[in-house]
């Protein structure tokens, strides 16, 4: 039983940072219809940023997240704009290509500055054992599982109760009309490019202290995130933090009384899979286009 | 640009060249790094096919290239306990054709799910699929030898002759030679034209008849073919194989080789395989940077270049290869091609008959409960303010939406229309109210695309130029020179459709929807945008097709074209029937000139 509910919470604790990851994909691909292809290794930045300010630095975490987001936020712009926007016509699938190019760079420039070998960043909260009964919890799992839903809650209210959130939805309907209402949607893509940067280096804040600091950190987690986004949906945010945390769980349940190896495949088995039975995703709503 | 004659005589000169290169460095580094340049290039040709060619994304090409050479590999080491073939040389050849298989069975598992939506689905998939068997080779130790891989490969034998490096690399250029043409024939034909069209326009191709889908994994899978090829060739190259060879980068390496090189010319992706190969032997600590360097040559052939260094020859795709002209029928042969064969069909007042059609987008009802017949040979107008429901109504009946409920019956019996080229294929022909023609391809391609319904392209014909292909692609050109004719466009064959006046893209798209042969003709508002002369032709140019048994429905706001051609007007307005009857009748209608003018409460809709 103690084992069920270790591997259980750290799957789902794994599951939340699958979900923060997935959701950014979600985010640009309404209302862009285009995705960053590396956002795996964006998660990755977050890290090493983590690594550089909180323990190279020795600055407070507090101070650490400011200027971390600081860092995603102009790296967003900055991303944006090389991989992006130039590349950003009906039908194009090239952004595909330049936002993964992107990722290599930065997995490049991480292994010159941070050398290729994993650093370990200690947990935020020490290492002791928050215990109740039977129930056991490392404080950075709780951390990490937390935020996840502080996080969700947070953009659902942006995306419901502001005007800008209201834009962002009016976005994903039509561009084009959203234009023609006085909404600069230059500005929507750039701040959802953005919003997706500043999440991936959160997760990668959060996540470090687990997965150590290496410069291939993010892409496996980028790419089980893109898994869950396309099966619960890439239109649908809440299911894919119903799937991340279920997959989490799942994977961790199947690692722990199975045999590792079957943890990846599993995740991309279930995809292609989602992806013959319902394309649309388990949550997602089928769409139409016009002739 | 380069005079293509000076390509052609380019050819066997290089040829030549790389054919002499081991006589005079027997057995050097250089040659062996040449075979890998030749492997490369044959992953490089399948993959430009499809990416270059098609427009699709695979950045998994390194794991179907694994699968070609683990299969082989291990096929070849388990039969060559067989003397028989071990002597002849056999147990390699078996495994090659093995690799080959299996890369493209695993294409298929691959495309068939990815392919079913639209966006980057088949891309990330292929990322997933990759990283998969790159962690299956690693663990599967039992079978794949896990991290050392499989050893002790058999080389290649023709009988007693084994193929060492010296041979293997004759071996290899055919192989790409054979690749080249490969590419070659099945761009320039009537099956590239159809991939190029699927590029190009997928609504417009599945309207014509193409099956979109079944084309993309159709594509994916020969792409995947070519790189178990290569995967197979690098496996009894190598004499080993092991996981290292096949990551995600060397994936990403095929991808950056096709689009350096130029994506979508033919000699491209051959070029991008020799540049990338030999670069690292010239860059001293490449390793150190190889992710900045793949970065920065992606973002920049992207920014400067998308053509990549073959679109600087300028080197023009064509999917028509010099066919022996024979004599082109005149136009008015064309409408005896369209003209229905009377005898055959049952004589009927209803070819058409639509029954309750009702189609609703959420809460919005766009058509409701909408009936109308069509007899052949007439001109059903179908009119109504903007919004009303007018192209939905075409959109049904093209099957590029599915109705809600009601019913469509096509010679009395129900049609089941599942999908656009479905339709095509029960002899439903669309134009579109925004024009949809295929822009890179001449005029002539736009209406030889279009003969999906009475002949299909084979794959087989394309590639080996056989002489049924041949026959039916001079068939194709003659027909649709003699509809571009007939529409009036004769003068234009040549032309490229994105270069043609607007009201000549309208005739274009006619032809190209009568190379279908149609028994229904949906027109969407074919006079938008014509000045008074065009409309003139138009006007006589649907008289004829009603001449010709063809049934038409015509959804148009100029009401001059309306009265002057019709045999009925449906008039709908908020998705509902409001008016139907003669063109006269339907012009004195009050509720038909409230809809049109606005009443007290109502303005159209849009």
């Amino acid at each position: 039983m103690e084992f069920f509910l270790h591997i259980l919470i750290s799957g789902i604790a794994t599951g939340a940072i699958y979900s923060l990851i997935a959701v950014g994909y979600s985010i640009t691909f309404s209302t862009m219809q285009i995705l960053n292809f590396a956002l795996g290794m964006w998660v990755m930045i977050g890290g090493m940023l983590t690594l550089t300010f909180n323990v190279m630095f020795g600055l407070d975490l507090a101070v650490t997240l400011l200027a971390l987001i600081v860092v995603m936020i102009l790296l967003g712009i900055v991303g944006e704009r090389v991989s992006v926007h130039p590349f950003f016509r009906a039908g194009s699938d090239v952004w595909v290509m330049s936002t993964l190019a992107v990722g290599f760079l930065f997995i490049n420039v991480a292994e010159l500055i941070w050398g290729r070998n994993p650093e370990p960043v200690p947990p935020f909260f020490g290492d002791g054992i928050i215990a109740v009964g039977a129930f056991a919890i490392f404080p950075q799992q709780l951390l990490v599982i937390v935020s996840a839903l502080v996080i969700f809650l947070a953009l659902h209210l942006f995306y419901y109760r502001t005007l800008l959130g209201k834009a962002f939805r009016a976005t994903a309907h039509s561009s084009e009309v959203t234009s023609l209402m006085g909404i600069n949607t230059r500005l929507i893509c750039v701040l959802s490019y953005v919003i997706t940067s500043v999440l991936a280096g959160v997760a990668g804040f959060i996540i470090v202290p687990i997965t150590f600091a290496e410069a291939q950190m993010g892409t496996v987690l980028g790419l089980k995130a893109f898994a869950i986004a396309i099966i619960a949906g890439l239109g649908a945010p809440r299911g894919i933090l119903v799937c991340g945390i279920a997959y989490g769980a799942l994977e961790g349940l199947a690692s722990g009384y199975f045999y590792t190896g079957i943890r990846d495949i599993l995740g991309f088995s279930l995809m292609i899979l989602v992806l013959f039975l319902r394309p649309e995703g388990l949550f997602g709503t089928p769409s139409s286009e016009r002739a | 640009m380069i005079p293509p004659a000076a390509v052609r005589a380019a050819w066997p000169l290089l040829l030549l060249l790389l054919a002499a290169m081991p006589l005079v460095t027997p057995g050097s580094y250089f040659q062996f790094m040449l075979i890998l340049v030749f492997i490369h290039a044959v992953v490089a040709i399948g993959l430009n096919i499809l990416t270059g060619y098609s427009g699709l994304f695979s950045l998994g090409h390194a794991a179907l290239m694994a699968m070609g050479a683990y299969t082989s590999a291990l096929v070849s080491k388990g039969l060559a306990a067989v003397p028989v073939l071990a002597a002849t040389g056999f147990h390699v050849w078996i495994g090659m054709i093995a690799g080959t298989v299996a890369a493209a069975a695993f294409g298929a598992v691959l495309a068939a799910p990815s392919l079913r939506l639209k966006g980057p689905y088949l891309a990330m998939v292929t990322v997933a699929f990759g990283w998969v068997v790159w962690k299956i080779l690693l663990e599967w130790v039992e079978v794949t030898g896990g991290e050392l891989g499989i050893t002790a490969i058999p080389k290649a034998n023709i009988g007693p002759l084994v193929l060492t490096t010296s041979y293997f690399y004759y071996f290899a250029l055919a192989a790409v030679v054979l690749a080249m043409v490969f590419q070659r024939n099945l761009i320039r034909s009537a099956y590239g034209r159809r991939l190029l069209a699927v590029r190009h326009s997928e609504i417009a191709a599945a309207s014509v008849g193409i099956n979109v889908y079944g084309v993309k994994v159709k594509v994916f899978v020969i792409s995947a073919a070519l790189a178990g090829v290569g995967g197979a060739l690098f496996a009894h190259q190598q004499n080993f194989v092991n996981p290292d060879n096949f990551q995600f980068f060397s994936s990403v390496f095929f991808l950056l080789a096709v689009l350096f090189g130029g994506a979508g010319t033919l000699i491209g992706p051959v070029i991008g395989a020799a540049v990338l190969t030999l670069l690292p032997e010239l860059l001293h600590g490449f390793d150190r940077i190889r992710l900045i360097v793949y970065g920065v040559f992606i973002l920049a052939t992207l920014y400067f270049q998308p053509n990549g260094v073959a679109g600087f020859l300028r080197l023009k795709v064509t999917t028509l290869p010099g066919l022996r002209r024979e004599e082109t029928p005149a136009p008015a042969a064309a409408i005896e091609g369209l003209r229905l064969d009377r005898s055959a069909a049952p004589e009927t007042d209803a070819l058409l008959e639509v029954r309750s059609l009702t189609k609703t987008f959420g809460g919005l009802t766009a058509l409701k409960d909408v009936s109308l017949k069509l007899a052949p040979g007439r001109v059903h107008a179908v009119i109504g303010p903007n919004g009303a429901g007018k192209t939905t109504l075409i959109n049904l009946l093209s099957g590029f939406y599915r109705p809600d409920a009601g019913e469509i019956r096509i010679e009395g019996r129900p049609a089941d229309i599942r999908s656009m080229h479905g339709a095509a294929g029960l002899g439903i022909a669309r134009t579109f109210q925004t024009i949809k023609l295929f822009g890179d391809l001449t005029v002539i391609e736009n209406v030889m695309v279009a003969f999906e319904r009475h002949a299909a392209p084979r794959l087989w014909d394309s590639v080996g130029r056989t002489a049924r292909g041949q026959r039916e692609e001079g068939r194709r050109m003659r027909e649709a020179e003699a509809l571009i004719a007939f529409v009036g466009l004769g003068d234009y064959g040549m032309t490229p459709a994105s270069a043609l006046s607007y009201g000549h893209r309208r005739l274009l798209e006619i032809a190209r929807a009568l190379a279908v042969r149609p028994r229904i003709l949906l027109l969407d508002e074919p006079a938008a945008g014509l000045v008074a002369e065009e409309i003139d032709a138009l006007r006589r140019l649907i008289r004829s097709l009603c001449e010709a048994g063809i049934a038409i429905i015509l959804v148009e706001h100029r009401m001059e074209l309306v009265t002057a051609i019709s045999d009925e007007v449906t008039v709908i307005d908020y998705g509902e029937i409001i008016a139907h009857g003669e063109p006269g009748a339907i012009q004195r209608d009050r509720r038909v000139i409230e809809a049109y003018l606005g009443s007290a409460n109502g303005n159209a809709q849009d």
